[in-house]
């Protein structure tokens, strides 16, 4: 989840409220606080509210929630002159682009850092890491309009933010670091989006890099902000959302008229949109019967409002409202969950176990009497620990992709291997040592993955033997399955030849049981026999 | 040299001499012991010093019979001292010998003849007549040995003996006595003492009620470690919560590790290209596809709930639905993809069910990150449910793992609405902690699945929880399966009123 940090100066100056009473609050939003220090708290926001991905938009729904400052705030977009050309030739590669002017904005070095931190949050939240969105901030002074937007080839050429030297687009692909990282967006294409101004000045390569001409600084006084995206509203919606964070930063925003080959859009839209508020929806969700007055007091709270034909208002950065339940939520979040009270919806029936895992779980328990110490390992195992260290094929190898580590790459059609791993894992530690674990195996079968439970134990000790692991084994099957267990010679891939048997019960082989064959013990480095037995559990009943 | 304990029967025989040397015929008497157990162990004890065993022969005598020397002087004293012959040798019998026994008492100077008017009279001469024998006799009756006899009595005895009336037996005889190192070893504190108990040892225990020494050892010396068989903690929570759920009325549900996409993911109304569905967030099966998914029934009602919201009344996600994104097979990253199938198998009616299962996450291992740890999820489906409900059944859910108080915060899950973040008061840390996240399911989930009653839905990692029970602060230890930890771990702390 994107984090956020707030310096208790600015929010103060914003909302008028301390630091206790924001710190109190921040969670009544949805905010986790992750820590704090004397100046400064880190807060962690959930993705579905990209307008909190400024200290702006937290004030503004601080002032909200303490009822200080209520309803939907008003953001004034004055007519601008600013034109963007959009070309067709970036139709199928990105073609949607919105803007904004900003002027008389004041950047001190703190609200730059909250503005390059929003706009690194919508990239990855809302625009998919810049696949769907990308947005660049330029110095309003080095722009000038008509900025056109369109295709050039690979040799084009321009100076990249952070560089005074030109770099072709494929140098720039190959050795910048957002070339590296997003590149692969533009991947297969030879239409790459440039944005170029009236004199010939690069203002971005989106979703790539801006460039060098227009940098934002301190001394910046007025901001172009440019949004390109693969899907037009999402790119309407992060740019609504920069502009209330520039509003809110002080500045006055104009207008920018988008020429496409067929239609003119200006942006950004900032008008409230409209719902249909269910108040009889919102009172049953909620369990609060509240009056009409009083929802839509809560909603003024939220920021939201209801107009007079029974409408939710919602502003514009609010992207996250899809169903009347949205609604609901932020009548309860005006209201204030900390007001409401829980009640308990009894219950008729009496709970019942899975009989499935109710019959495993008995057999877990007798391993325990037995003597055994039940261990945990992961479905996720390794090659050497499934394969290798057994001599065995991995042909049937179910993969999980992509896995951050190779210890966890492939699900396990067997628990010998994970006890085989806690045993290597135990050396220094006391023997005899008699281990088992119940858990769920993978294995393919056609195009499936089937699961099943499985109950594996070993026994590690200087007499182990296989008489013992039977003897335990027959105990299992008695006093579980009530039935004699029969052992008839077989082979496993984990038990010496010899030594190892079938497991039989009522004429179906349920398992194995045997010793263990030296070279698996060597291979996971253990210097005593090993001795145990694995049996497929198949649950009773499935609820 | 060691000395062996003594044996409870030596150590009863070396008891019963301490009074004096006995037979061996008296020492089964006083013991109670077989004549043959003691036997044995007068042959052990002298083996080994403690008694010393004397063999001797003896002749024992033995009256068999009375004189009728007796018998005369009894019936003249019953006369008053005066009586006939005639009456005499009537009372006495001629046939027992009485003319014998009348010469017999004349010379013993016991009674004298004289003529009277009706004839000869016996009278008495002296008034302790025949008591010497008689004490003789009795004596003789219970048996003695012959060496025993008084000097003076000699005589007397061989008279009656050659009269038949005493036996006279020869046999052999053991008597034993106690040795000086008997009656040490007897009251010796440093008796040793048996190392170990044996059958024999406990019968012989049984038969003379005499308690063995069993060797002193060093009871503050450390005993190899024991360490019974125990389940893994993880077990022992989920059986705890499993317990929770029942008594609050929900059923158990199992369901699959490997879920398609469909259920984990898009059933949940979340975006296909949603920063969770990524390979680095979830583990996807490698090249395998449940192919049967298709768009049509419940699946088309979901992918158009995606689209453009279905019959729901909401927006949508607004994007292009794509099945095969549906099929891939993925690792569960919740529970929710079981109780969502649950929520559609209800078809809205009231239904309380739960599971406690594993879920997968694709993360690096750190103190506070697995990529597999479990989930303890539930679902109320019931008309005129509301987020009120939700509090009331986390309250008492949270209540009965020992959690005092519950309260909300907003948050955000695509399948949810309102959504929340549980907060729970933990008494044992005195803090409010995060305990997973609760909300109603959106109609956008429930409505393609044909329930359109409330679904009141919560979860939370049961590890957290026993990190908290067991005051552990690196994650990864409850998976290491260090056997020294799992032998010596602490217990998880029970709950109060379950059930």
């Amino acid at each position: 989840m994107p984090v956020l940090k707030i310096y208790f100066s600015r929010i103060q100056r914003m909302s008028g409220l301390s630091r206790e009473r924001v710190l109190d609050r921040l969670p009544y939003l949805g905010l986790d606080i992750e820590g704090t220090d004397d100046e400064s708290v880190r807060i962690e926001y959930n993705p579905n509210r990209p307008d909190f991905s400024t200290d702006y938009g937290v004030a503004r729904a601080l002032v909200g929630l303490v009822g200080k400052e209520t309803g939907v705030p008003e953001y004034r977009v004055s007519a601008g002159r600013g034109r963007i050309i959009a070309d067709r030739s970036l139709a199928k590669v990105r073609p949607y682009i919105a803007g904004v002017v900003a002027r008389r904005i004041r950047l001190d070095d703190e609200t730059i850092r909250q503005l390059i931190s929003m706009q690194e949050d919508l990239h990855n939240g809302l625009g998919r890491k810049r696949r769907k969105v990308a947005i660049g901030l330029h110095d309003l002074e080095a722009v000038g309009f008509p900025v056109r937007y369109s295709a050039k080839a690979g040799d084009f050429a321009f100076a990249p933010l952070g560089s005074n030297e030109e770099m072709t687009v494929a140098e720039i692909l190959a050795r910048t670091e957002t070339g590296r990282a997003y590149g692969h967006i533009l991947a297969g294409t030879e239409a790459y989006p440039m944005l170029i101004d009236s004199t010939g000045t690069v203002l971005s390569f989106p979703p790539i890099i801006n460039g060098q001409k227009t940098k934002v600084g301190k001394g910046t006084r007025g901001l172009f902000v440019d949004v390109t995206s693969t899907d037009q509203r999402l790119g309407d919606e992060a740019l609504a959302i920069v502009s209330c964070a520039l509003a809110d930063a002080g500045a006055t925003l104009e207008s920018v008229t988008v020429s496409y080959a067929r239609t003119k859009v200006v942006t950004p839209d900032l008008t409230p949109a409209r719902m249909k508020f269910d108040l009889r929806l919102a009172g049953s969700l909620t369990g609060l019967s509240l009056s009409k007055a009083e929802a839509s007091d809560a909603l003024r709270k939220s920021r939201l409002d209801v107009d007079p034909r029974g409408f939710a208002v919602i502003p514009r950065y609010r992207v996250d409202i899809l169903h009347p339940v949205d609604l609901a939520e932020e009548v309860v979040i005006g209201y204030g969950l900390d007001k409401m009270t829980p009640v308990y919806p009894p219950s008729g029936d009496a709970g019942r176990y899975d009989r499935g895992l109710a019959s495993v779980d008995a057999m877990s328990l007798t391993m325990a009497e037995a003597g055994y110490n039940e261990t945990m390992s992961f479905d996720l195992v390794d090659d050497a620990t499934l394969y290798r260290n057994f001599g065995r094929s991995s042909e049937a190898r179910l993969e999980v992709d992509n896995p951050r580590t190779a210890e966890h790459s492939l699900l396990r059609d067997s628990l010998l291997p994970s006890l085989m791993a806690v045993l290597g894992r135990n050396t220094k530690n006391e023997y005899p040592q008699r281990v088992y674990e119940v858990g769920t195996v993978f294995r393919r079968s056609g195009g499936r993955v089937v699961e099943s439970t499985s109950l594996a134990a070993l026994s590690a000790h200087s007499s182990s033997s296989f008489t013992e692991a039977k003897m335990h084994l027959e105990a299992l099957v008695r006093r579980q399955l009530g039935e004699a267990a029969e052992t008839r010679p077989a082979g496993h891939w984990a038990f010496a030849e010899g030594r190892c048997a079938e497991v039989v019960v009522k004429g179906v082989t349920i398992g194995h049981v045997g010793e263990v064959k030296p070279g698996a013990l060597a291979a996971f480095g253990l210097g005593v026999g090993v001795c145990g037995f694995e049996l497929g559990l198949k649950p009773r009943t499935r609820a | 040299m060691e000395k062996t304990p003594l044996h409870p029967i030596e150590r009863k025989v070396l008891a019963s001499l301490a009074d004096g040397p006995k037979l061996l015929e008296a020492i089964v008497a006083s013991t109670g012991l077989l004549p043959d157990q003691v036997r044995r162990s007068i042959s052990w004890l002298s083996s080994k010093g403690l008694v010393t065993a004397t063999e001797a022969s003896s002749t024992e005598l033995k009256a068999t019979g009375r004189p009728a020397e007796l018998t005369l002087v009894e019936k003249v004293k019953e006369m008053g001292g005066e009586a006939s012959v005639a009456y005499l040798r009537n009372a006495v019998g001629e046939d027992k010998g009485f003319s014998a026994a009348m010469g017999r008492a004349i010379s013993a100077g016991w009674v004298e003849v004289k003529e009277g008017m009706m004839g000869q009279i016996v009278l008495l001469k002296d008034k302790e007549a025949g008591r010497s024998l008689e004490a003789l006799v009795d004596l003789l009756k219970g048996g003695v040995s012959e060496a025993s006899v008084a000097p003076e009595q000699r005589s007397t005895v061989a008279d009656l003996v050659k009269r038949g009336l005493v036996e006279r037996n020869e046999s052999k005889t053991v008597s034993v006595a106690i040795t000086q190192d008997g009656t040490e070893a007897v009251n010796s504190v440093e008796d040793q003492g048996f190392d170990r108990l044996t059958s024999e040892i406990l019968s012989a225990v049984r038969a003379t009620g005499v308690e063995v020494k069993l060797r002193p050892i060093d009871v503050a010396a450390s005993a190899p470690a024991f360490h019974p068989g125990r389940r893994h903690p993880v077990k022992e929570l989920i059986a705890e919560v499993r317990e929770v759920y029942l008594s609050m009325g929900f059923a158990e549900i199992a369901g699959e590790a490997v879920q398609p996409a469909l259920w984990n993911f898009d059933a949940l109304f979340t975006p296909q290209d949603h920063p969770a569905r990524e390979l680095q967030d979830t583990f996807y099966v490698k090249g395998m596809r449940d192919e049967s998914i298709a768009r049509t029934g419940e699946v088309a009602n979901i992918a158009a709930a995606h689209e453009s919201g279905w019959r729901t009344g909401s927006k949508g996600w607004r994007y292009k639905w794509n099945v095969e994104e549906a099929r891939r097979l993925v690792l569960r990253t919740h529970n929710t993809a079981v109780t969502v199938q649950a929520t559609r198998d209800s078809k809205g009616a009231e239904t309380r069910v739960f599971s406690v299962a594993r879920v997968y996450r694709n993360e690096n291992l750190d103190y506070k990150h697995l990529a597999e740890l479990h989930q303890m999820e539930g679902i109320v489906v019931g008309e005129g449910l509301s987020l009120r409900d939700l509090m009331g059944v986390l309250t008492k859910f949270y209540g009965k793992l020992g959690m005092s108080g519950v309260k909300l915060w907003p948050s955000y899950f695509p399948y949810t609405e309102p959504s929340m973040q549980v907060m729970v008061y933990y008494d044992k840390v005195g803090k409010w902690l995060e305990m997973g996240g609760a909300g109603m399911f959106r109609p956008e989930v429930t409505w393609p699945l044909g329930v359109k009653t409330p679904v009141i839905a919560w979860g939370c990692g049961l590890e957290r929880l026993l990190m908290l029970r067991l005051g552990m602060d690196d994650i990864r230890e409850l998976y290491n399966n260090d056997l020294r930890w799992l032998r010596e771990r602490g217990e998880i702390a029970s709950t109060q009123d379950l059930l």
